[in-house]
C-alpha cells in the first residue's frame, strides 16, 4: 500500500537534489546551553546528510522528556507521543510502513524506566530501527529525580540523600534479551564517535539500541566528570565490524578489540564497573526482524471482497 | 434399561410451540457444545430463529461432577427470528445431575422443564457418588420438572469403548427425534465438524446419533414441534466477536493490535486464523498500552488500525486514548465488556464501561463512541467506525459486551462492497500552507498528513499545541484547540438521524437501552403491551454523541426508564434517596442531555437480562392493572 | 498462462513483490477513478456513495446527504489535469489487467534478452509515472510541461533511485541459446528481481557473470532457493536452468569474501558443447570462475589445457582471480 510514498518527493525534488544539513533542521532546539542533547542533534542531522535521507521518508518517534523534544528540531516527519510509550508507536509505524526510516528518541526515565517492557519487547521484536536512549542519569524535564540510572548514593529531589538502589545498567539489560541484534553506547561529549556510532546503528538492519551518555548541565553536570576530564576513564571497543574512529586514537588510548559478534564478550564488557566503554558491544544482522517475519502480501480491495465471500461460505446456514 | 420412564410406546404427543429452548450440559470436555452448535445450525438451517449462547465454567478443567464446572450449550429455537437467549430452559440433556444441579440453581430452567439426565450414577458403585445422585433428585423435586433418566452410557458402551467421547452425539440423536431434525443435515452436519478426521470417527458418530434417535422413538412419549419457515436470502451463522474479525477485514483494516483478554480474545484467534490472506496481521503486544500505541503509530502513518480490548485493558489503554483524540490520529478500540471492576467477571457479560468509554480519559478527550445492538451489527459497526475514524480524525470506540460475543445467532450474508474500504492512504503532496491541524474554525475538521507526503515535515505532539503542531505557550491555544476537537462531535451529532421508536410513538413508559440488550428489552415491551400496558423502546447506537432528537421523543412518554447491564441503585434501598442514588450509567447520560428525569433499571447477574425479568420491572413501573 | 510449470514456480517465488506492486497500482487506480468520478458527481450521486461507504450500520443512522455535503468527496481540477488524470488510469487500468502478465516476459526471436526486459520493465516505468500523475492531479500540482512527459513508457535505465526501488519483478522466458548474463548486470540496481526460466540447452554457469557484492544470484534446476530471493533487499538474478547446470546461489549478507557468500551445490564437469553463441571454452572458463569464487582458503588452480597456475600473494580474492585470470589466458608474462 505504502508503495509510492518514495516516489513523490523525489520527484518533487529531483533525483539528484542533495540535501544539504540545513535542510533537516527543525525548530531552534530549546535545550539548556551545554546541554549534551544539542550534540546528539548535531550528529543526527549530520548522518541523515551523510545518508541523504529522504525527509519525507524519515520518522522520529519519541516519548516524553527534555531528550524527547528532539523530533521538534528535526525537519522530518516527527511524533512526539507519551512517557515512555515512543517504542510502540515506532513499531507500529514500521509495521505498517517498513520503508520508512524510523529513529527513536528516548531520555533514561522514558526507557529503562516507565518504558521498561518495551524496550524489552522492541529489543526481541527486532524490528528495523535506531533507538536512541539519551541517559543524563536523571529526570531532566520534571526537574531533578533519581532514575534507574542515577549512581548510588547521587542526590536528588526524590532521593535527597542519595539514591538507595545500585543504578540499572542499560547495556548489560540489553545484552540479556534474546534476539536483541546491536547493542551501542557512546557519549555525547565525543561528537566523531556518537556519529560513527550512530551510524552504524543506522546501517544495522533491525532494532539498534544505542545509550548515549549525556551531560545534563543542571542537575547532572559531575555525573561523567571524570571521563570527560580524563580520557584515560574510557575505553574503545574496536573492531572492523564495530566503530572505528582514528581521530580518537590519540586521545583515547584505551583500546580493547572487540568482535561485536562476540556476545559472551559483549556481557563481561558490560560487567566492567570501574570503566566506561564507548562503542559497538554486540551485533548480529542475522537476528530475525518482526516486520520481515509478519510481511504479508498486500491485497486489493477487489481481492478482498473476493476472498471474504468465501470466508462467509464457510458460515453459510 | 430407563423404559421405567415411559409407558408402551403410544404415539408421541406433539407439542406445537412457536419457540423452545434447550440445554445439552456436561462436565467440560465432554463435547456438550459440539453436540449443541450442530443443534443450532441444522436448526438454523431447518428455517428456525435460533439464538445460542456458551455455558463456559470458569476454570478451564473443572473436576468432573461438580455444578461447578457446567459447561455446555443452551439453544433458544424459535419459529421466527430469535434476538436473545429468552428466560428458562424447556428441555435439559444432562450428563450427570450435578450440572443439572447448577442450572436448576440459577433458576435456567422452566417450573415444568423436561430433563433428560444421564442416569448411570445411580447405579454408581461409589456410594457417595449414588447418595450425592439421591440428594440431588430430592433438591430437583421441589420444581414440576419431568425427569427421565437415560442409560446414555450404557447405549454408548454397546459402540464405543470410551462413553466420554461419545455421548454428545447419541445425545444429538435424541434431540434430533424430539425436535424432529433433519437427519441428512444432521450427518452434513457432523461430516462438516469432524472433517479433519477419519471416515471411522465420522462413521462411529453417525451410529451413535442413530442410537441416540432410535431409543427417543422407542422411549419418549413426545415430540416438539417448532414451525419452520426457510430463509428467502442466504444466511451466516457466527458470533459476535467472529462478526466484529469479519468487519474489520470488510472495513480493509489492516492491522490489529491486541494483548489477550476474555471475551475480547476471541477476535483475535479468528482473525490470527484468517488475517493474512487478506493482507493483515494481528500484533499480540506486550501489553494493552503497547497494542494501543502500535495501532496509534499503524494509523499515524497510514491506514487506520484497531485495538480490542476488555475492562480492564480499557484502563490501561486510557492514556494512549488520550493521545489518539489530542494528536487527532484515527483510531478504531473494540471493548467486549465483562462485568468489572477490577477483574470482575471475566467471562461474563455487563454493561458497565459506558461512562469509562466515554469520560474515562483525562483531560477533555472528545471521541465517539457507538454499540451494535446485534451480532449482524457487530459486523457492520467495524466498516462505519473505520470510516468515522477517518473522517472526524478520532478516536471511535465500539462497545460490544460478552452476550453479543459469544451468542451465535444467523443473521443475513451481508452484501458486501468495495467501497467499504474506500480511500484511505492519501500521499497526495502538502497544498502550500497547509498545516498539520489545519482546523477549519467552524467544524473543527481537518486533513490528516501522513508520513511521505511531499512538503508535509510535521512532529505530532501530546502536548497541547496550535494548529501548525507547535506546542503552545499562549494561553488562548489551548481553549481554542479544545474547542475544534469538541466541535467535530457535534458535527456528527449535526448528521445523525434521530432514532425510531419500537412500538407506539407516545405513552405511559419507554424503555431505552443499548448495545446487546435490544432483543431482550423488544421481546419484554411486546409482551407487556400484550399485557395492555402503554409501553415501548428506544435503542440507541450512537453514545458519543448522542442520537439528536432525543428530548422530543421522551417528552410524548409518562415515564422514560432505561434498561441496563451495569449496576444502579433502588429507590428503597437503605441509605438510598432520589438525592444520592447511584444511577445506570445511559441514564446518566441522557438526564444530562435531555433534563428529563430518566430513570434506569439496571442488574448485573453475570448473564444475559432475561425478556421475564425485563418485563417484571416495567410492570412495576407502571400502576396495576395495565393500562393507566 | 504460461505453460512452462517453471513459470509459476518463479512466480509463486516472487508473490509478494508482485502483489506489492500491483496493490500499489490498483490502490492508485482505485484514487484515480474516485477523482474522476466525483468531478462529474452531483448531490445526489455523492449521497449514495456516502451511503455506501459508511456501511450498513453508518447508513441507518447518518444521513448520507448532508454527509456528502459535509465532506465533498475532492477539489474540482481542470481540464488538462483532468485529461492527464484519465490517460493514467487507463495505463493503471491496463497494467492491473494484466494481472500476474504483468511479471511475464518472453524473449522471442530476434530480440536480445536485455532490450526484452527493458521493453518489459517499460511498462512498469509508465505505471510509475501513472501512479505520480495520479497524485500530482489530486495534490492540485500537475503542470502539462514538466509532468506531461511521465506518462511515456520509460526505460529502466531512465528510473531514479526511488523507482529502481520500487522495481516490479520480472519472469522472463528465454531459450538457453539467449542466456547472455551480461547484459543483466544493467537490472541489477534498486530492489529489481529477475528469475529467468530457461529452455533447451543451456551455458551451465552462465549467471557466474552477474555475480557482483550486492547482487543475491541464483541458478537452480528444481527451484531450490527461489524462496530467499524476494525477502532480499537489494537486487536479485535467478535462473531456473536444466538438468545438468551448475547449481549455486551468491548471497551478499553471508559474508564479505565471496567465498563465505558463495554456496555451490553441485558443479558439471566438462566436456560442455556449445549453445548458439557460446562455445565450450566459455562455458569451461564460467564454470571454473565459479569453482575459484567459491574455494576456500583460496588455492590457484591448474588452468584448462593443464597450465600450471603461478603462485602469487596474498591479496584479496578477487585480485588473485584476475591475475589468475590474466595468467590463464596468456596475457601475464
Ligand atoms: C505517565 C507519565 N508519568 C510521568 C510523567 C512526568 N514526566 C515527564 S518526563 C519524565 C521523566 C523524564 O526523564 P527522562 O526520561 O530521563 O528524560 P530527560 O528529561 O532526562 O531527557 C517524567 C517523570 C509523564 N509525562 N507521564
Ligand atoms: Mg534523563
Amino acid at each position: 500500500m505504502s508503495y509510492t510514498c518514495g516516489l513523490l518527493p523525489v520527484l518533487e525534488q529531483g533525483d539528484d537534489h542533495h540535501y544539504e544539513m540545513s535542510e533537516y533542521e527543525g525548530a531552534r532546539a530549546r535545550w539548556c546551553p551545554g546541554c549534551g542533547d544539542h550534540s546528539v542533534l548535531t550528529a543526527v542531522q549530520r548522518l541523515l546528510a551523510a545518508e541523504q535521507l529522504i525527509p519525507e521518508q524519515t520518522v522520529f518517534v519519541s516519548g516524553i522528556g527534555c531528550s524527547s523534544r528532539f523530533p521538534h528540531y528535526m525537519k522530518t516527519y516527527g511524533f512526539h507521543g507519551l512517557h515512555g510509550r515512543a517504542l510502540p508507536v515506532a513499531t507500529g509505524i514500521k509495521l505498517h510502513r517498513p520503508e520508512l526510516t524510523v529513529f527513536v528518541a528516548m531520555g533514561d526515565g522514558d526507557c529503562t524506566s516507565i518504558g521498561a517492557a518495551h524496550w524489552i519487547h522492541a529489543m526481541r521484536y527486532n524490528v528495523d530501527m535506531t533507538a536512541m536512549m539519551l541517559d543524563n542519569g536523571i529526570y531532566g524535564l520534571t526537574k531533578n529525580q533519581t532514575s534507574p540510572t542515577t549512581p548510588q548514593g547521587f542526590k536528588s529531589n526524590t532521593q535527597p540523600y542519595g539514591s538507595f538502589l545500585p543504578a540499572l545498567n542499560p547495556i548489560a539489560a540489553s545484552l540479556g534479551v534474546t534476539n536483541a541484534s546491536f547493542v551501542a553506547q557512546t557519549a555525547e561529549w565525543a561528537p566523531s564517535h556518537l556519529y560513527a556510532t550512530l551510524r552504524a546503528a543506522y546501517k544495522h538492519k533491525g532494532f539498534s539500541f544505542v545509550r548515549i551518555l549525556q551531560r545534563c548541565p543542571v542537575y547532572t553536570p559531575s555525573l561523567f566528570q571524570r571521563a570527560v576530564q580524563d580520557p584515560a576513564n574510557i575505553t574503545l571497543l574496536v573492531h572492523d565490524d564495530g566503530v572505528v574512529t582514528p581521530d580518537l586514537e590519540k586521545i583515547y588510548q584505551s583500546q580493547t578489540h572487540h568482535d561485536p559478534r562476540d556476545l559472551a564478550a559483549a556481557r563481561a564488557l558490560a560487567e566492567q564497573s570501574d570503566r566506561i566503554n564507548l562503542g559497538v558491544f554486540f551485533k548480529d544482522p542475522s537476528k530475525p526482524r518482526y516486520e520481515e517475519t509478519r510481511r504479508v502480501a498486500p491485497r486489493t480491495p477487489v481481492e478482498r471482497v473476493a476472498l471474504l465471500e468465501k470466508e462467509f461460505a464457510r458460515y453459510a446456514v | 434399561m430407563s423404559a421405567s420412564a415411559t409407558a408402551a410406546p403410544a404415539p408421541p404427543k406433539v407439542l406445537r410451540v412457536p419457540e423452545h429452548t434447550v440445554e445439552i450440559v456436561s462436565d467440560s470436555g465432554e463435547g456438550a457444545q459440539k453436540c449443541g452448535q450442530i443443534f443450532g445450525a441444522v436448526s438454523a438451517k431447518m428455517g428456525n430463529g435460533v439464538w445460542t449462547v456458551e455455558l463456559i465454567p470458569a476454570e478451564i478443567q473443572p473436576p468432573p461432577r461438580v455444578p461447578e464446572g457446567a459447561s455446555g450449550n443452551r439453544i433458544r429455537l424459535g419459529e421466527h427470528t430469535v434476538t436473545n437467549w429468552g428466560d428458562r430452559t424447556d428441555l435439559v440433556v444432562a450428563f450427570n445431575e450435578q450440572v443439572l444441579l447448577a442450572r436448576h440453581r440459577v433458576d435456567a430452567l422452566a417450573d415444568n422443564a423436561v430433563l433428560l439426565v444421564e442416569d448411570c450414577w445411580a447405579r454408581s458403585e461409589d456410594t457417595d457418588i449414588v447418595a450425592q445422585w439421591n440428594a440431588a433428585l430430592k433438591e430437583l423435586s421441589g420444581k414440576h420438572y419431568r425427569i427421565i433418566p437415560v442409560a446414555m452410557e450404557d447405549e454408548c458402551l454397546t459402540i464405543v469403548d470410551n462413553p466420554k467421547k461419545g455421548k454428545n452425539m447419541y445425545a444429538l440423536g435424541l434431540l434430533a427425534r424430539i425436535y424432529g431434525r433433519d437427519m441428512e443435515l444432521i450427518k452434513a452436519q457432523i461430516a462438516h465438524a469432524f472433517r479433519k478426521k477419519s471416515e471411522e470417527v465420522y462413521k462411529q458418530n453417525v451410529a451413535l446419533l442413530e442410537l441416540g434417535f432410535h431409543w427417543a422413538e422407542d422411549n419418549i412419549d413426545f415430540r416438539v414441534e417448532i414451525p419452520t419457515h426457510p430463509a428467502e436470502t442466504p444466511l451466516v451463522v457466527m458470533n459476535g466477536n467472529e462478526a466484529i474479525g469479519m468487519g474489520a477485514i470488510a472495513s480493509g483494516m489492516e492491522l490489529c493490535a491486541m494483548y489477550p483478554i476474555t471475551p475480547a480474545t476471541s477476535v483475535s484467534h479468528y482473525l490470527s486464523e484468517v488475517f493474512e490472506k487478506f493482507g493483515g496481521i494481528v500484533h499480540q503486544a506486550e501489553d494493552e498500552i503497547a497494542a494501543a500505541g502500535v495501532a496509534i503509530g499503524a494509523s499515524y502513518s497510514g491506514k487506520v488500525a484497531f485495538t480490542i480490548t476488555s475492562g480492564p485493558g480499557l484502563a490501561l489503554k486510557t492514556e494512549m486514548l488520550g493521545l489518539a483524540v489530542m494528536t487527532e490520529t484515527p483510531l478504531v478500540l473494540v471493548d467486549v465488556q465483562r462485568g468489572g471492576p477490577s477483574t470482575g467477571l471475566p467471562t461474563k457479560v455487563e454493561q458497565s464501561d459506558l461512562l469509562a468509554a466515554i469520560y474515562g480519559q483525562t483531560g477533555d478527550a472528545p471521541h465517539i463512541v457507538m454499540a451494535p445492538a446485534t451480532i449482524e451489527e457487530c459486523f457492520h459497526v467495524m466498516i462505519t467506525a473505520r470510516r468515522l475514524a477517518e473522517t472526524f480524525r478520532t478516536l471511535v470506540m465500539v462497545l460490544t459486551d460478552a452476550n453479543l460475543a459469544t451468542g451465535v445467532s444467523p443473521y443475513p450474508k451481508p452484501t458486501l462492497d468495495e467501497q467499504w474500504q474506500a480511500a484511505p492512504l492519501d500521499l497526495a503532496p502538502v497544498r502550500d500552507g497547509q498545516k498539520p491541524y489545519d482546523w477549519n474554525t467552524e467544524t473543527g475538521l481537518s486533513e490528516r498528513i501522513i508520513p511521505g507526503r511531499s512538503g508535509g515535515m510535521f512532529t505530532l505532539t501530546g502536548l497541547s499545541h496550535d494548529d501548525r503542531s507547535k506546542v503552545a505557550y499562549a494561553a488562548d491555544i489551548h481553549q481554542h484547540s479544545s474547542a475544534m476537537r469538541s466541535r467535530k462531535i457535534a458535527v456528527l451529532q449535526s448528521l445523525l438521524k434521530p432514532p425510531t421508536v419500537y412500538g407506539d410513538d407516545k405513552g405511559d413508559l419507554l424503555v431505552v437501552g443499548w448495545g446487546s440488550t435490544k432483543g431482550a428489552i423488544e421481546e419484554a415491551v411486546d409482551r407487556a403491551r400484550n399485557e395492555g400496558f402503554k409501553v415501548s423502546a428506544l435503542h440507541l447506537r450512537f453514545l458519543s454523541p448522542l442520537e439528536p432528537g432525543l428530548k422530543p421523543i421522551f417528552k410524548k412518554f409518562k415515564k422514560v426508564m432505561t434498561v441496563e447491564i451495569n449496576y444502579s441503585d433502588e429507590i428503597g434501598d437503605p441509605y438510598v434517596t432520589e438525592e444520592n442514588r447511584r444511577r445506570g450509567q445511559l441514564s446518566i447520560l441522557l438526564r444530562n442531555a435531555t433534563l428529563v428525569d430518566v430513570d434506569c433499571w439496571g442488574r448485573v447477574p453475570g448473564e444475559p437480562l432475561r425478556p421475564m425479568s425485563i418485563l417484571e420491572a416495567i410492570r412495576g413501573r407502571l400502576p396495576r392493572g395495565g393500562a393507566a | 498462462m504460461p505453460s512452462d510449470p517453471r513459470v509459476a514456480q518463479a512466480l509463486a517465488a516472487l508473490a509478494q513483490p508482485i502483489a506489492e506492486f500491483r496493490a500499489a497500482v490498483q490502490g492508485a487506480l482505485a484514487q484515480a477513478d474516485a477523482f474522476l468520478a466525483a468531478q462529474t458527481a452531483d448531490a445526489a450521486s455523492q449521497a449514495v456513495r456516502a451511503a455506501t461507504e459508511l456501511g450498513v450500520f453508518g447508513g441507518a443512522h447518518v444521513d448520507a446527504a448532508r454527509f456528502a455535503a459535509m465532506f465533498p468527496a475532492v477539489a474540482k481540477a481542470d481540464k488538462t489535469s483532468l485529461a492527464a488524470l484519465e490517460k493514467a488510469a487507463g495505463i493503471l487500468r491496463r497494467v492491473a489487467g494484466q494481472g500476474d502478465e504483468m511479471a511475464v516476459a518472453l524473449v522471442t526471436d530476434g530480440v536480445k534478452l536485455g532490450a526484452t526486459i527493458d521493453a518489459a520493465l517499460a511498462g512498469a516505468g509508465q505505471a510509475f509515472g501513472a501512479i505520480i500523475i495520479t497524485e500530482l492531479v489530486r495534490g492540485g500540482r500537475f503542470k502539462k510541461a514538466e509532468h506531461e512527459k511521465l506518462l511515456d513508457p520509460a526505460e529502466f535505465r531512465a528510473w531514479n533511485n526511488a523507482e529502481r526501488r520500487f522495481a516490479p519483478p520480472l519472469v522472463v522466458e528465454v531459450d538457453g541459446a539467449d542466456l547472455h548474463a551480461g547484459a543483466l548486470l544493467d537490472f541489477a540496481d534498486g530492489r529489481e528481481k529477475i528469475v529467468l526460466v530457461v529452455r533447451g540447452n543451456a551455458p551451465p554457469a552462465a549467471l557466474v557473470r552477474c555475480i557482483t557484492p550486492g547482487t543475491f544470484v541464483l541458478q537452480t534446476v528444481d527451484g531450490t532457493g527461489l524462496d530467499r530471493l524476494a525477502g532480499y533487499e537489494g537486487p536479485a538474478i535467478a535462473a531456473l536452468l536444466p538438468e545438468g547446470a551448475a547449481t549455486f546461489m551468491h548471497d551478499p549478507n553471508a559474508g564479505k569474501e565471496p567465498w563465505q557468500r558463495l554456496t555451490v551445490p553441485f558443479l558439471p564437469t566438462g566436456p560442455f558443447k556449445a549453445v548458439g553463441g557460446f562455445s565450450a571454452w566459455q562455458m569451461e572458463q564460467d564454470v571454473t570462475m565459479l569453482a575459484e569464487l567459491a574455494r576456500t582458503p583460496f588455492v590457484v588452480p591448474s588452468a584448462p589445457g593443464g597450465k600450471g597456475a603461478p603462485a602469487i600473494g596474498a591479496g584479496e580474492a578477487v585480485d588473485r582471480i584476475a591475475s589468475w585470470l590474466l595468467d590463464t589466458s596468456g596475457l601475464k608474462a
